[in-house]
């Protein structure tokens, strides 16, 4: 059951980014769900489920950019090992380790985001100042209302 | 621990050296194959999420559809319902308009105004015997008044009114066994007395035993008659009887022409006038009821038997007969006096409850 209930999360974290950037995005403020749950995963069940997980869901990115094919799967399996690699030494069950930990990892995505474009496509991608400076705190958000709700509904 | 650390360094390493490939070579047929499919694997995250995204846009849009619609709906059956009230309105106005240009073309008796009046109530124990009327001493309507009823365009005898209260009154029927009334066979001009029977035919007596009966015959009132005026058609024989040896007398089963069950509506023609109106035309006396015509002359001329003998034409298609033409035209004819061939009824013979044979 627990895995029905995963497969569904996996598809309906898809969703909710999918249809949150649709929809919902202004001025390119818009929560980055797959990478705050990547760190979620990370910190629940350890890397390598995460970098499985993040590079899925990366994929998943990928396909609705045109550009970088590959760079989200490389960035969310990135974010997923270092959490699960953090995790030994930090407490990322708390909340506010796990909203730390994502808001670093969002500058760090932003930036490396930057980085692969100027090595893959000799110009430097950048996220936006909105994105840049909103998208740390939306995920810090994101990933204590999974970190909760996954919580919950492991209790249960 | 160590074992999923080193794990997590293989899958780490893989997964970078596999996104890697894809980010390098971007062109590459492997790396568009391999792109091709994860869209068509993700592809209908995005396009059903779309699908549902505009039905789900659209359900406010929609609910205001649905709830307009049902007002809409609602409104409409009221009017609807306000439609069919005015329909049923106009029907009723419609047939009330017709009844009324009849009534207008027919003509009266003198000393008599028609008085259309809705039969109202009937007694199941008497469905035969008698019916209420919405019409009353308010409208004229006095007791022995006559009562008709209407098929397609003739006149066809009901009753008369034997009750009067101040808004309704009770006419008996001819087929309640009390009622009577002296009538004339159509192809012999043989007079006897037509008899209820409480049922829905009634018995003509006293008819000559030597006369020749004919199955299918019309009957009317006779100018003799005390309450009706004379030639309004009562019925059709339906059976004759076998002569019976020990009776100086035949006598026929009428059907009557109109239904009592049928009625709706009937005509009394009262004698009495109201308050503001017009005073009446004398009425004839009572025993020269058979010229209710116009003309005076006529009127007077021939004795009851002889205007109940002679000839009455210009009989509508359904039996019926204008009032005032049936004696006009016996005048035309000269009334030729004409003896009764048959017994003449008792004494006091028709409508008179009391004196009516049991």
């Amino acid at each position: 059951m627990s895995y029905v209930r995963g497969a569904v999360l996996f598809v309906l974290a898809m969703f909710l980014q999918w249809w949150w950037n649709s929809h919902l995005a202004y001025w390119g403020a818009a929560p980055q769900f797959l990478l705050a749950l990547t760190v979620v995963v990370a910190a629940r069940r350890g890397p390598v489920p995460a970098m499985l997980v993040g590079f899925v869901w990366g994929l998943f990115s990928d396909c609705l950019r045109a550009d970088l094919f590959g760079a989200d799967a490389l960035l969310y399996s990135l974010a997923g090992y270092a959490a699960g690699m953090v995790r030994s030494q930090v407490d990322l069950g708390a909340p506010e380790p796990l909203a730390a930990t994502v808001f670093l990892f969002t500058w760090a995505y932003a930036i490396l985001l930057g980085v692969l474009g100027h090595v893959f496509m000799k110009s430097f991608v950048w996220v936006g100042w909105i994105s840049f400076l909103t998208a740390p705190f939306m995920n810090a958000l994101v990933a204590i209302i999974g970190a909760g709700f996954v919580a919950e509904r492991g209790n249960a | 621990m160590q074992r999923e650390t080193r794990i997590a360094h293989y899958v780490v390493g893989v997964l970078t050296a596999l996104s890697l490939i894809l980010l390098s070579l971007p062109l590459s047929s492997p790396v568009r194959a391999f792109k091709a499919c994860a869209s068509y694997i993700f592809d209908p995250i995005s396009f059903e999420g779309e699908q549902g995204s505009q039905k789900l846009a659209e359900a406010p849009s929609r609910v205001r559809e649905l709830l307009s619609a049902d007002i809409e709906n609602r409104r409409l059956q009221e009017q609807l319902r306000q439609t069919s009230w005015l329909k049923s309105t106009v029907d009723g106005l419609s047939l009330e308009n017709d009844r009324l240009r009849k009534a207008l073309g027919l003509k009266t008796p003198p000393g008599r105004h028609p008085v259309w009046a809705h039969v109202m109530e009937r007694d199941p124990q008497h469905w035969y015997g008698s019916v209420g009327v919405d019409a009353g001493a308010d409208k004229g309507v006095s007791l022995n008044d006559p009562v008709l009823g209407r098929k397609d365009d003739a006149v066809v005898a009901v009753g008369r009114v034997i009750e009067v209260r101040p808004m309704t009154s009770t006419v008996l029927l001819l087929t309640d066994q009390r009622s009577a009334a002296a009538a004339y066979l159509s192809s012999g001009t043989l007079e006897g007395l037509v008899q209820g029977q409480d049922a829905p035919h009634l018995r003509m007596n006293y008819l000559n035993s030597e006369a020749h009966l004919v199955d299918g015959d019309l009957v009317y009132t006779s100018p003799t008659s005390a309450t009706f005026p004379p030639d309004v058609l009562i019925g059709r024989v339906a059976k004759i009887d076998p002569r019976d040896p020990f009776l100086a007398f035949q006598a026929v089963e009428v059907a009557p022409a109109l239904d009592a069950a049928a009625l709706q509506e009937v005509l009394i023609l009262r004698a009495r006038t109201l308050p503001g109106e017009g005073p009446l035309p004398p009425a004839p006396p009572l025993m020269d009821r058979g010229s209710l015509g116009p003309s005076p002359a006529v009127s007077s001329a021939p004795p009851p038997a002889a205007a109940a003998g002679a000839k009455r034409p210009r009989r509508t298609a359904s039996g019926g007969v204008s009032f005032s033409t049936a004696a006009a035209a016996a005048a035309a004819q000269g009334a030729a006096p004409k003896a009764p061939s048959a017994p003449s009824p008792p004494p006091g013979d028709d409508e008179s409850p009391e004196e009516a044979p049991q």
